[in-house]
């Protein structure tokens, strides 16, 4: 463990009081890291506060708002009306030069920041103003695929949770950024690392595990708040002798990835807590791994006591493109061919938007929502895809849509209550998929094969789509370039909030797509934003490149 | 549009792939002893590792461990901020370079070491393989005159009209002061054959239509989710936002005329051997 949380560097401290001080302040920072800066008071979060988030909209209390992950934010102090008035408040900037795909909480007026590789700082929402920081002490033998990401916390009672790249899960003091307890989940040097926002369940820490390039078996977890000891452990790629087991041939189980690498969803009312999984492993070549193997690419439903898997969708069976249901999925109770139905809304990395019912998973209805080629269409009964032939990845290289990073992926979609419309980040893009034949070997890659684009990233079109759950038709659709990894928030202020590539920033009429407003931050935004209030006023947070910037209305 | 352009500045490895499999070309490998860190612990093993199996074997590791974020291809990823390999490397520039770089990984960025358990000769082979995207220009033989080359490029071709050369030219296409070093011949003789074959978003063409009516062409000089901002034939630059304007058609053809009628066979040689030579002096060590 290493931790810088004194914000009176000894060094400046010696210059204050003199010479002498300077020999023993350095060796007593090195010696107790142990914090001794104070929050201001925050309420502590109950169970109880987490299922009803959305009574208080002031604070964004979780990775996607509330527990059914919708996004949408109760505020409407910034509406249609008046977005074109937002100013920058303050920025912070994150000290390591990485990308930040942050989607901070705010409690009581205080922010949580997550920063790459594993750390996270606690500072004043009115100002951005640091009251401490926790920085992970990480091996140097990290095994991971896609960058040194991590997007958040989450926060019970006094205590914030975080996945770290080193495939551990760590309790923070959220009062003083001190290490409560600090527990690996998964072996880093295996291939397993973590990188999304635990979700809390009733008293529990749930969990998932990321790794799906490097040949591991995904799995999700429950943690005890107060001690880090694990209660239960649902594999999603199923062990012999258990249902779905068969759906791999041979061993290939062991190594089948199925990774669970973004946060999940929970219904109180049902008790199920629901999660995407990520694509079977190798990803390119499935030879070696015959059958539909199952759970990759799919939701589970588990139970919210035991984690026992209660039903499950899958959306890709037998993937050999690497379409990851790496997706947050949205619930709302919604009228469906005249009747009310809990539902679940899904756009996959595969390019289809579906509607599942989300109490046993029937699925209601999907179409395409962005460029696909891979597939015919979906069964009308089982939503299970109708393959096209010959569009698996061959050793000289094969066109497929879409590429590999899919129509859509991790980055959060929306919903809004006002709208009834869900909105996803798309991408109608094309790669040439390459097989390759690899054995396993522990802690290295296990991919099988790998894409190139053959055009430039500008060729391919993009934009933030709404997609009606009842049709599964799309709405309307905001054009944006290129690729955009941002996520979407809604507001009762009738806004669509996401980011771009290039770097905007910008709000967009939740009913019609229409721009509101834009602000170019200068970099990628990775992350989605979130929106809360201090003392009355409402503000929008949202991270770009290093920097997490806030906006409000001008005074 | 009088104005022209040449395709965008791909940088195939292609033809240095096969030139060093077939052994027409000389590997390029500068000395291993230059611009050693202090840190590093690597000797010049790549003598001993590059036979076109190393490569081979290298090529075969490189796509599983390294082509995530570099590129099946090598040729790099904007988006996960992985440099092009396949052109100069700038964080190595001897063997030895490289290979500490795989060894050890550059702090503070995406680009972790490989695992400690990997023999040597594993990284070795994949030094040969990255060495092989690139090859000793000085070996390549060209059927033109470079010199020749100069005349139709300033005078029949009128290619100066629109292209500059070490700061003489036009800025209707890119500037070619140092084409050479990007492109191999054939790449250079397939612009001129066939300049819509590939073009750099930049050189890309945009219509927009104003609100007014008014319907004004020229080169993408930026476009991004919320605006356009274009130069006409005559260089004046107009920007648009997007949500003014009524509507824009984009066009991914090059404003370059092809040259396989306008020129003679021997003139596109000359051509083509002209350009290749167009490339950064070597300083003296």
């Amino acid at each position: 463990m290493k931790k810088i949380t004194n914000p009176f560097p000894p060094a400046l401290a010696a210059a204050f009081l003199g010479v002498s001080f300077l020999v023993s302040a350095p060796l007593q920072a090195q010696e107790d890291p142990f914090s001794t800066v104070i929050t201001p008071a925050f309420s502590p979060i109950t169970w109880e506060r987490l299922v009803n988030a959305d009574d208080e909209p002031e604070n964004w209390l979780m990775y996607s708002g509330t527990l059914d992950s919708q996004r949408y934010s109760l505020l409407d102090q910034i509406n249609v009306d008046n977005v074109d008035q937002l100013e920058m408040k303050w920025a912070y900037q994150i000290p390591v030069i990485d990308r930040a795909e942050t989607v901070p909480l705010v409690v009581d007026g205080i922010m949580f920041i997550t920063e790459a590789p594993s750390n996270v700082v606690a500072v004043d929402a009115l100002t951005g103003r640091q009251y401490w920081r926790y920085d992970h002490d990480m091996p140097d033998d990290l095994r991971i695929c896609c960058g040194r990401n991590n997007r958040g916390v989450a926060i019970l009672g006094e205590t914030l949770f975080m996945s770290t790249l080193d495939a551990h899960l760590v309790a923070i003091d959220a009062r003083t950024g001190n290490l409560l307890w600090d527990k690996e989940v998964a072996p880093h040097d295996s291939g397993y690392s973590k990188t999304a926002a635990p979700l809390i369940v009733k008293d529990k820490v749930v969990t998932g595990i990321a790794g799906g390039e490097f040949g591991i078996r995904g799995f999700i977890d429950a943690y005890d708040p107060e001690t880090g000891e694990l209660e239960w452990r649902t594999y999603v790629i199923p062990g012999p002798g258990e249902f779905g087991n068969d759906t791999w041939s041979g061993d290939s189980w062991k190594t089948g990835g199925a990774a669970t690498w973004i946060t999940g969803s929970y219904d109180e009312e049902l008790n199920q807590i629901y999660w995407g999984t990520g694509n079977p492993g190798p990803d390119w070549n499935g030879d070696v791994r015959l059958g539909d193997n199952l759970y990759s690419d799919s939701v589970v439903a588990l139970d919210g006591d035991t984690g026992e898997i209660e039903w499950h969708f899958q959306f890709t069976p037998h993937d050999v493109h690497d379409y990851d249901s790496i997706q947050i999925p949205i619930l709302a109770d919604i009228e469906f061919e005249g009747r009310e139905r809990k539902v679940m809304m899904w756009a996959n990395r595969n390019g289809f938007y579906y509607t599942l019912d989300r109490t046993d998973g029937e699925f209601l209805i999907g179409k395409p929502y962005a460029a696909q080629t891979w597939a015919q269409g979906l069964d009308p009964v089982t939503g299970r895809p109708i393959r096209v032939p010959g569009m698996a990845p061959t050793y000289e290289g094969i066109m497929v849509s879409p590429p590999i990073v899919g129509a859509t992926n991790w980055y959060s979609p929306g919903y809004s209550q006002d709208t009834g419309l869900f909105y996803v980040t798309s991408f109608d893009g094309e790669q040439e998929f390459f097989k390759r034949d690899e054995d396993y070997e522990e802690g290295e890659r296990f991919t099988g094969g790998g894409g190139r684009y053959t055009q430039p990233m500008d060729a391919y079109h993009s934009s933030i789509r709404a997609i009606n759950p009842g049709t599964a038709e799309i709405e309307w659709e905001f054009p944006i370039m290129p690729r955009s990894s941002a996520g979407i928030t809604t507001t009762a202020g009738g806004i669509v909030f996401t980011g771009s590539a290039d770097g905007y920033f910008f709000a967009l009429d939740a009913q019609s797509g229409e721009e509101l407003w834009n602000i170019s931050l200068g970099r990628r935004v990775h992350a989605a934003p979130m929106t809360f209030a201090v003392d009355g006023h409402q503000y929008v947070t949202i991270a770009s490149g290093n920097v997490v910037y806030t906006f409000g209305l001008r005074n | 549009m009088t104005t022209a352009t040449i395709t965008a500045l791909r940088k195939l490895p292609g033809l240095a792939k096969t030139a060093v499999l077939s052994g027409a070309f000389v590997l390029y490998l500068s000395p291993a002893t230059e611009l050693l860190s202090p840190a590093s612990h690597a000797e010049d093993g790549g003598t001993l590792y590059n036979t076109a199996v190393d490569i081979r074997m290298g090529n075969r590791y490189f796509e599983r461990q390294c082509s995530r974020c570099h590129g099946f291809d090598a040729k790099g990823n904007d988006e996960t901020g992985a440099p092009d390999l396949t052109g100069t490397l700038r964080r190595a520039s001897s063997d030895a370079g490289i290979f500490n770089i795989i060894r050890e990984g550059i702090p503070g960025t995406a680009m972790l070491p490989v695992a400690a358990d990997v023999p040597d000769p594993t990284v070795w082979q994949l030094v040969a393989y990255i060495n092989s995207l690139r090859y000793d220009p000085a070996s390549v033989d060209l059927a033109g005159n470079a010199g020749s080359g100069a005349d139709p490029f300033g005078g029949k071709g009128e290619c100066s009209s629109c292209h500059m050369v070490n700061g003489q030219g036009g800025r209707l296409g890119p500037d070619l002061s140092r084409v050479g070093e990007n492109q191999t011949p054939e790449d250079l003789l397939q612009s001129m054959l066939d300049p819509d074959a590939a073009v750099a978003p930049r050189w890309w063409t945009i219509q927009v239509a104003g609100r007014d009516g008014e319907v004004r062409e020229g080169f993408r000089m930026n476009e991004d989710s919320f605006s356009l901002r274009i130069m006409d034939a005559d260089a004046n630059l107009w920007s648009f936002q997007k949500r003014d304007i009524e509507s824009y058609e984009r066009s991914e053809q090059s404003t370059m005329p092809g040259y396989g009628q306008a020129l003679s066979d021997g003139e596109l040689d000359d051509l083509v051997a002209y350009l290749f030579s167009l490339r950064r002096e070597v300083l003296p060590q």
